[in-house]
């Protein structure tokens, strides 16, 4: 088989020694990275980017490569153990995960999650592989209304994120959307809610929101619970720190639902990991046994959007290797290595430069094996940050809020904001409501404005463009669906009651 | 005594001509303000500035580049104008300086506050449609967008972007019109044309190469003064018969208001040595861009002519100017 | 806290955001309406905000309802917290101020002061424990972020 062939040949570049060197430091570096809050892969490899000109481009690839989803990797630590989401797809992680830590499964979590990861990773890798080019075509045919349609879908998961009730989950998101507006708006240059800051004129980034209303939030509930509060358990023993047969038994489909989405999305350049994650999470739920239990350190709400966020990367490379086209603020930074190398990735390129490709996809099996084994034993390291004290605690998840913050823009305006935030987070949790519907509608609002007024100008007004498209149809029927469930569920309730109380 | 007296004259001028003589140099690293992040378009630009000084050697001090990324530019604009007299900082601009605070009641400083130091690039653009569509010249799609006023699209992006001032020219010229979709990542401006979503888009030269390479677009015309060696069939936008003055996509270098002459004048001198590097020439032809050198001089009277002009371009497509 | 008062306590609660983001949605929509709605190239700038601005005082208004009905035989006492939201909101200022300073201070001195602040005020320990914290918190953030990760830091007045 010529693909076998191919890869065999990937294989024999990625297990040269000097490219294996650059692919573990790629991965380690990403690791590292991707643990602290703000940093993300595509700052890491802009930075390193000078270094790689010395380098062949086939091992500075790989490296590069490397760095991107050991990022991904790490980007779930602080998500579980303190509630700070380090990337925008580790909101969800946030949800599940960090109650599994405070229930003392903070292992097992961050252990499902290197599962989840290293699971999806690969599944990335085998559709790269073998899809690229039909799903290329397929990225392509997505429009506009498409984007639309998603955008709505992703919004609909508000019903399946929302707590006791509706209402407060809507106006959450509702929020979110107003926030997500800040700033100039693209089409028309007109400057919205900026109450005349400059620094407001690029909007809000959704790291110090994320931030600041889940890990600021979290701690001020914490301090207001004072001895109510106590240590977070955490088992002694490594076999207590990994998750347990029936805890991996549990997200068997989590995996593979994450694993799907996620690449799927990712291979869209309009969408992107954290939609990706929030879809496979409500998705997994929708389809549970026990959805009541989601949110309250469910495995499978930790392995699902996990895996979304790895196996977009892989998808994310699909519309880069096989079009030049960029999917995603690091697959730019990607595409402006190759040109900086000479090379222009494009339909051509796995032709042209097969050596290049096979070796890239060979190298990505053997970093997501070289993750699994540099994070598994890590774990119990990790984990023992939870032993601390509240009041040594809660000073370092202060700094790590602010260093993440600063470390984005290196602005001090936007450690004000995370500040404002913090307190946001807090009056939310004390009035109850939920806060993950806040980040969805900030993650969703601008793209979902964006493809709206998108649609309409290409139909010049026409609102049916939205609706006459099947693939936009069927997403915006299951999201109508999704956003009506509730309502039966509601009827039936009460149908259930008047039986009742007439019987 | 009197010869006394001159020599003691001369000596005296010479020691207060002492420092004006002596020329500038920099005494610790030099900061690159830029306003975008890791990875965009003026980043990359100022870390290749960065590395071909230290690999010429044309610099006692390293050049680091400090990304201000925000407020759409402003914020890095800002930082500039409150670094004043600072003689280790200097900024890679792109037309968007001076476009941007046009359109801005937030911005409080304009390049007007800077010192220019030099221009360096001008980026030619080319206007491409898919290579199935039905045209084969700009004329054909002109003439398309008569038949149908609003019915052909182009994908772009912001208002303000050198991509839509081409579109409002051409159509104030020719009296046609025909729609422009914003997408925020050049990306999906590509994807959005490759997918037959819009018909035409204005796209970097080197950029189109692959995907024509790949016979999946076409270039109907240059937005350059001259053609591009890379396509030297396809006439510029004048020589395809319609009089719109050309806009180019302008990058190069200023520096913090109240830097004295001489400071200006030795990174003038550095900049001048720069581009005759071979590196330098290289990375231009690579990246199709045209050698856009200007002293500080007539960098200043570049900068005011291409505001006014912008001024009254965005006026006419409606944007709400506000200086 | 009996369930009716605590049933009143979330009603008030309810009461009083409901009124803040139906403020807040009138906010949105004054300012929508200064913005274009619809232009000849499709839906401008005004569009989407009105909507989602008409939206939040719609569903702020049934919250501002439903808690007026629910808080209708109200219990006489309220079984709110106080010093617990004194002790959150506390903190909270004492983190806004460490940021606020950190154009003079620099990260590591006015976390320092926050790591001793909480340590000290918050949890009670005694100064010498609280001292240790802060040394050992920002030594702590010293090696892994600028040493080891070489991220920059806020760095004040003095340097650091």
């Amino acid at each position: 088989m010529d693909i076998l062939l191919s890869l065999g040949q990937g294989f024999l570049v990625a297990l040269e020694p000097i490219n294996l060197f650059w692919c573990f430091v790629g991965v380690f570096l990403g690791t590292a990275v991707g643990v602290m809050p703000g940093l993300g892969p595509a700052a890491t490899i802009a930075m390193l980017l000078p270094l790689t000109f010395q380098m062949p481009p086939t091992s500075a690839l790989i490296m590069l490569a490397g760095i991107y989803y050991g990022a991904k990797y790490g980007g779930s630590t602080t998500a579980i153990l303190l509630n700070v989401p380090g990337e925008s797809a580790s909101v969800v992680t946030c949800l599940d995960g960090y109650q599994m830590a405070r229930k003392g499964r903070a292992g097992a979590a961050l252990g499902i999650a290197a599962i989840s990861s290293f699971v999806a990773g690969t599944v990335g890798v085998i559709g790269l592989m073998l899809l690229a080019p039909p799903l290329a075509k397929m990225a392509l045919s997505f429009s506009s209304p498409e984007y639309f349609a998603l955008m709505v879908l992703g919004l609909a998961m508000v019903v399946l994120l929302a707590g006791e009730s509706m209402v407060k989950a809507l106006l959450a998101m509702l929020v979110g959307l107003w926030i997500a507006g800040m700033g100039i708006d693209l089409f028309s240059d007109a400057s919205r809610f900026t109450f005349g800051l400059s620094e407001l004129l690029d909007g809000v980034d959704f790291v110090i929101v994320a931030i600041g209303v889940f890990a600021l939030g979290e701690v001020l509930g914490n301090m207001e619970r004072r001895g109510e509060g106590t240590l977070l358990p955490v088992p002694k023993g490594l076999r207590n720190l990994l998750p347990t047969m029936a805890e991996l038994k549990a997200c068997r489909f989590a995996f593979l639902n994450g694993s799907v989405i996620g690449f799927l999305i990712g291979v869209l350049p309009g969408a992107g990991s954290t939609i990706a994650s929030f879809i496979s999470y409500g998705v997994e739920k929708a389809v549970s046994k026990h959805p009541e239990k989601f949110g309250t350190g469910v495995p499978e709400g930790v392995a699902a959007p996990e895996g979304a966020n790895n196996s977009e990367t892989g998808g994310a490379l699909v519309p880069l290797l096989t079009l030049g086209i960029p999917g995603s603020g690091t697959t730019a930074i990607l595409l402006a290595a190759f040109v900086l190398w000479g090379l222009r990735p494009g339909p051509l390129m796995i032709q042209d430069n097969p050596q290049l490709f096979w070796g890239l996809v060979a190298s990505m099996y053997v970093g997501n094996v070289m993750l699994l084994v540099l994070n598994l034993p890590l774990i119990p390291l990790f984990a023992q940050i939870l032993k601390l004290r509240e009041f040594v605690l809660y000073p370092i998840i202060f700094g790590i809020s602010v260093v993440g913050v600063y470390a984005v823009s290196n602005s001090l305006f936007d450690c004000g904001l995370l500040a404002a935030f913090g307190l946001l987070g807090y009056l939310m949790q004390r009035l109850k409501f939920p806060s993950a519907p806040l980040i969805l509608g900030l993650v969703l609002g601008d793209a979902m404005e964006r493809a709206l007024r998108q649609s309409l100008m290409m139909s010049q007004g026409d609102l049916s463009i939205l609706v006459s498209r099947p693939i936009a149809a069927g997403m915006l029927i299951v999201a109508a669906v999704l956003l009506l469930m509730p309502l039966f569920r509601r009827a039936n309730a009460l149908r259930v009651k008047a039986i009742e109380e007439n019987g | 005594m009197k010869l006394h007296y001159t020599m003691l004259a001369a000596a005296f001028a010479a020691t207060l001509a002492a420092p004006a003589l002596a020329e500038f140099k920099p005494s610790k690293p030099v900061e690159m303000i830029v306003h975008t992040g890791p990875g965009g378009g003026a980043d990359v630009l100022a870390r290749f500035i960065a590395q071909v000084i230290e690999k010429e050697n044309l610099a006692p001090v390293r050049f680091t580049v400090n990304n201000r990324d925000g407020g759409g530019g402003l914020r890095a604009m800002a930082y500039v104008v409150e670094k004043k007299g600072d003689n280790h900082a200097i900024a890679v601009f792109t037309g968007n300086w001076l476009t941007n605070p046009l359109t801005r009641a937030e911005a409080k400083v304009t390049v007007k506050d800077m010192t220019p130091v030099v221009r360096l690039v001008l980026e030619p653009a080319v206007i491409a449609v898919k290579s199935d569509a039905p045209f084969k010249t700009l004329k054909d799609f002109i003439d398309a967008a008569k038949k149908q006023p609003g019915a052909l699209k182009q994908s772009g992006g912001s208002t303000t972007s050198r991509d839509n001032v081409v579109r409002q020219l051409l159509m104030r010229e020719t009296g046609s019109n025909w729609a422009y979709i914003s997408f925020p990542g050049g990306g999906e401006r590509i994807a959005a044309l490759l997918g037959g979503h819009v018909n035409m888009m204005v796209i970097e030269p080197q950029e189109a190469g692959e995907h024509i390479k790949a016979g999946n677009m076409r270039v109907i015309a240059q937005v350059a003064d001259k053609r591009l060696a890379a396509f030297p069939n396809v006439p510029t936008i004048k020589e395809a018969g319609f009089d719109i003055p050309n806009v180019p996509q302008v990058r190069g270098v200023l520096m913090p208001p109240g830097v004295a002459p001489d400071v200006v004048a030795y990174y003038e001198g550095l900049f001048a040595r720069l581009v005759k590097t071979p590196t330098w020439r290289k990375y231009l032809e690579e990246q199709q861009f045209e050698d856009g050198f200007q002293r500080s001089a007539d960098l200043a009277r570049f900068m005011d002519s291409f505001t006014s002009q912008m001024r009254d371009i965005l006026n006419e497509a409606g944007a709400k100017v506000v200086r | 806290m009996s369930g009716a008062s605590g049933r009143h306590r979330l009603a008030n609660g309810d009461l009083w955001s409901g009124a803040a983001l139906a403020a807040l949605g009138g906010f949105v929509i004054n300012e929508a309406r200064q913005w274009e709605y619809m232009t000849v190239e499709g839906p401008g700038p005004g569009f989407f905000p009105l909507w989602y601005g008409i939206a939040m005082v719609l569903l702020s208004l049934v919250l501002v309802v439903s808690a007026l009905r629910r808080s209708r035989p109200a219990a006489g006492h309220t079984g709110t917290d106080w010093p617990g939201i004194g002790r959150a909101l506390l903190c909270w200022a004492a983190f806004t101020l460490s940021v606020l300073l950190l154009k003079w201070l620099g990260l590591i001195l006015s976390l320092a002061l926050l790591t001793l602040f909480i340590a000290k005020v918050m949890y009670g320990k005694p100064l010498k424990v609280a001292l240790a914290t802060a040394v050992g918190n920002v030594a702590g953030f010293y090696l892994v972020f600028h040493l080891a990760l070489g991220v920059e830091l806020p760095v004040g007045l003095l340097g650091f």
